[in-house]
């Protein structure tokens, strides 16, 4: 049986921030050469809706990244999640040190080589290294698909091939909002951190599991589903759109951040000292009764 | 390139039915520091440009000029009312591109115009997708989340850009990104390629800015400025999203109906189980609300997962990739004080700050520093606070 439904994630091999897993130089910063890398905790929220989409309409799931051949890792760890029927890995030299733009360009690519006309994109809000959210709404404008960003739920209807969303809006000083759209497939998505897929009818939750067993199969042999392309396997004809070259943006330098100049001016309490710290009470208190008046 | 390609500063306003949203009149105080300091130094007359996307707009236009912006570029339109990626980058990216608006903000500089010199946006839930997809549009780069910008003439050694060659960039928008642990910047930089065999230009030199970082300016009556409509060219599939409902929601984590807050960083790390919930107790002993800084939402720490799911989350993270927070009394356990934190707390009244480090960045940026480790101090005070309890209810 065809698929009715082809949907895609993107998503990314990053530091893994867990405990005994993440190493912080002695200023604070992150060391990325001690730090184990894992599937970004984004890309699995992604895949999650991608496996969402599996169960509920028997959606063939394409997972993709780009990155050096240790980034099968993620992929492997994605179809653990979402069951995928292929996996894509995009990796050349020339894609190393690429920007935003630029990988956008390498997904897009990659994106139109999948089995199928695909339908909807997923990826993850933001990557946990980069922090940039930069990838996911470059690579949709590429690709000529309409973004949808900070979607905490959606449904497909397939008869119609139309795609409802709900979105939560956070702005700075206001309140949140929850926007629900309506748009033709194709279209690409980024799914909310707090995005909880509910599966809520007994067949759908026969699915969940049938799949689930399936995905462990899978991923205890994802190379059996693993693709890699280089720059050329990919067709991307104008090396110039890609990697370095392809990236408008680079970083110049990393400095640190020197310390302002003090905004407050702390008296100093030894934190062992009872009667010190009665007095902090006390200073407390005095703040907390504060009328309140803004 | 030729120099009269790219001018002006586009600035892209956000608001919510009308009202502005704070980072508008902040974004449009640094771009005009920015460009004063740029028309100086360069003897050139380049614009600050508010664009307004909205319905019923108009109004607000007028009060742009009064922060600063020379000009504004508005599309007033239902179909703009609320903002959809698709129509707004559409729309955006039109009028980033035409010459007879450019026309009308600087006949002089509009013969040769093909695109904004440099562009902003907020980083916010609607600006950094909308930046992401507008640069797309417009062909060029963006940096995102910067608190820092300078305008300088550089040279720079690339192997790509420059083909490794040392060669003189003018102009050049220096963005400024604190990495997500708030102690290095990064400084980003939107360069043309001037290597001979990948030759392009990269402009706008575009990026988005962190909300509550910069500081907008007085509104200021006397300031005069040109109000320029532009009317947008949509075609039917610029349309094809359509908004359904639009509901307000509260947050689950309401900072503001708390007096106080108490809130907690990697200084848990020793028994991060165990501190938690010191700082739970705390927190009751108090009325106050919990937050995080924001590696915490990173799930650093392996604790039950009720620990986790309520605590190690984007939504209780303040600072300036979470929440703006101004409580009567702000407690910080365990955080070292990086610059978004601090951003996120500075309008809090009281500031106590818990951390066995003197030398940590809060102690700058607190009222009361309590040196000592959490597992020692909280007890403390949670066993003040209940010997003082009843004249508290009194």
């Amino acid at each position: 049986m065809n698929p009715t439904l082809n949907v895609a994630a993107i998503v990314k091999l990053e530091p893994d921030f867990s405990e005994g897993s993440v190493t912080y130089n002695p200023d604070g910063t992150l060391n990325r050469a001690e730090t184990k890398s894992t599937l970004g905790p984004h890309s699995a929220v992604a895949a999650n809706a991608a496996f969402y989409a599996k169960v509920k309409y028997g959606a063939r799931v394409a997972i993709s990244t780009m990155g050096p051949p240790i980034a099968d890792l993620a992929l492997q760890q994605a179809q653990l999640i979402s069951n995928a029927d292929e996996l894509h890995l995009y990796s050349d030299r020339i894609f190393a040190g690429a920007d935003t733009l630029a990988t956008a360009e390498a997904l897009k690519t990659g994106i139109a080589k999948m089995e199928g006309k695909i339908d909807v994109v997923f990826s993850g809000h933001r990557a946990s290294d980069g922090e940039t959210g930069q990838t996911g709404p470059q690579t949709a404008w590429k690709l000529g698909f309409p973004f949808l960003g900070d979607v905490i739920d959606y449904d497909i209807n397939l008869e119609t091939r139309m795609v409802r969303a709900k979105r939560l809006i956070t702005l700075q000083g206001f309140y949140d909002i929850v926007e629900e759209v309506e748009v033709p497939l194709p279209v690409f998505i980024t799914i909310h951190p707090s995005y909880r897929p509910l599966f809520k009818t007994v067949s759908e939750r026969l699915a969940f599991e049938k799949y689930q067993k399936e995905a462990k199969v899978r991923a205890a042999n994802y190379k059996q589903y693993l693709k890699i392309f280089n720059a050329e396997q990919l067709g991307i004809v104008d090396l110039s759109l890609v990697g370095l070259p392809g990236s408008p943006t680079i970083v110049y330098k990393v400095e640190r951040i020197p310390k302002g100049k003090a905004n407050r001016n702390a008296e100093i309490i030894d934190g062992s000292n009872s009667e010190a710290i009665r007095k902090v009470i006390i200073k407390m208190q005095e703040a907390m009764s504060r009328m309140v008046i803004r | 390139m030729t120099e009269g390609d790219y001018r002006h500063l586009y600035v892209v306003m956000e608001h919510e039915e009308g009202k502005l949203i704070p980072v508008s009149l902040e974004m449009l105080g640094e771009a005009r520091r920015l460009m004063d300091n740029f028309n100086k130094k360069y003897s050139s007359e380049e614009k600050v440009v508010a664009i307004v996307l909205g319905h019923n707009v108009r109004k607000i236009c007028e009060e742009l000029i009064h922060y600063g912006a020379d000009d504004v570029i508005y599309a007033d339109s239902p179909e703009l009312e609320y903002v959809r990626n698709l129509t707004y980058t559409k729309v955006i990216g039109q009028i980033a591109r035409d010459k007879d608006l450019a026309r009308k903000v600087s006949e002089e500089y509009s013969k040769k115009f093909k695109k904004p010199r440099y562009m902003f946006f907020a980083a916010d839930s609607v600006g950094r997708h909308l930046s992401s997809t507008v640069l797309v549009e417009l062909e060029s780069g963006l940096a995102s989340d910067i608190n820092k910008l300078v305008v300088d003439d550089i040279e720079v050694t690339h192997q790509h850009k420059t083909n490794g060659k040392a060669t003189k960039y003018n102009k050049i928008l220096e963005m400024y990104r604190p990495d997500f642990s708030g102690f290095l910047w990064t400084l980003i930089l939107c360069l043309d390629n001037k290597n001979p065999s990948i030759e392009r230009e990269y402009h706008p030199q575009a990026c988005s800015i962190i909300p509550g970082v910069f500081e907008p300016l007085e509104y200021d009556a006397s300031r005069k400025g040109e109000i320029i409509e532009y009317h947008p060219k949509l075609e039917p599939q610029d349309l094809k999203v359509k908004i359904l409902s639009r509901n307000i929601v509260k947050s689950e984590i309401d900072f503001g109906r708390y007096k106080v807050i108490v809130s907690f960083g990697r200084g848990i790390k020793e028994s991060p189980e165990e501190n938690i919930k010191l700082i739970e107790e705390l927190a009751k002993e108090l009325d106050a609300a919990i937050g995080v800084s924001l590696p915490i939402s990173k799930k650093p720490y392996s604790v039950t997962e009720r620990i986790k799911s309520t605590y190690m989350i984007p939504d209780r993270v303040i600072g300036t990739s979470g929440r703006k927070v101004a409580p009567l009394l702000y407690v910080a356990v365990g955080i070292s004080g990086a610059m978004q934190h601090i951003a996120g707390i500075k309008e809090s009244d009281v500031v106590v700050a818990i951390n066995p480090d003197e030398n940590a960045p809060i102690k700058d940026e607190c009222d009361v520093f309590i040196k000592g480790r959490m597992e020692d101090v909280i007890p403390k005070l949670i066993e003040e606070l209940r010997r003082q309890q009843p004249k508290i209810r009194a």
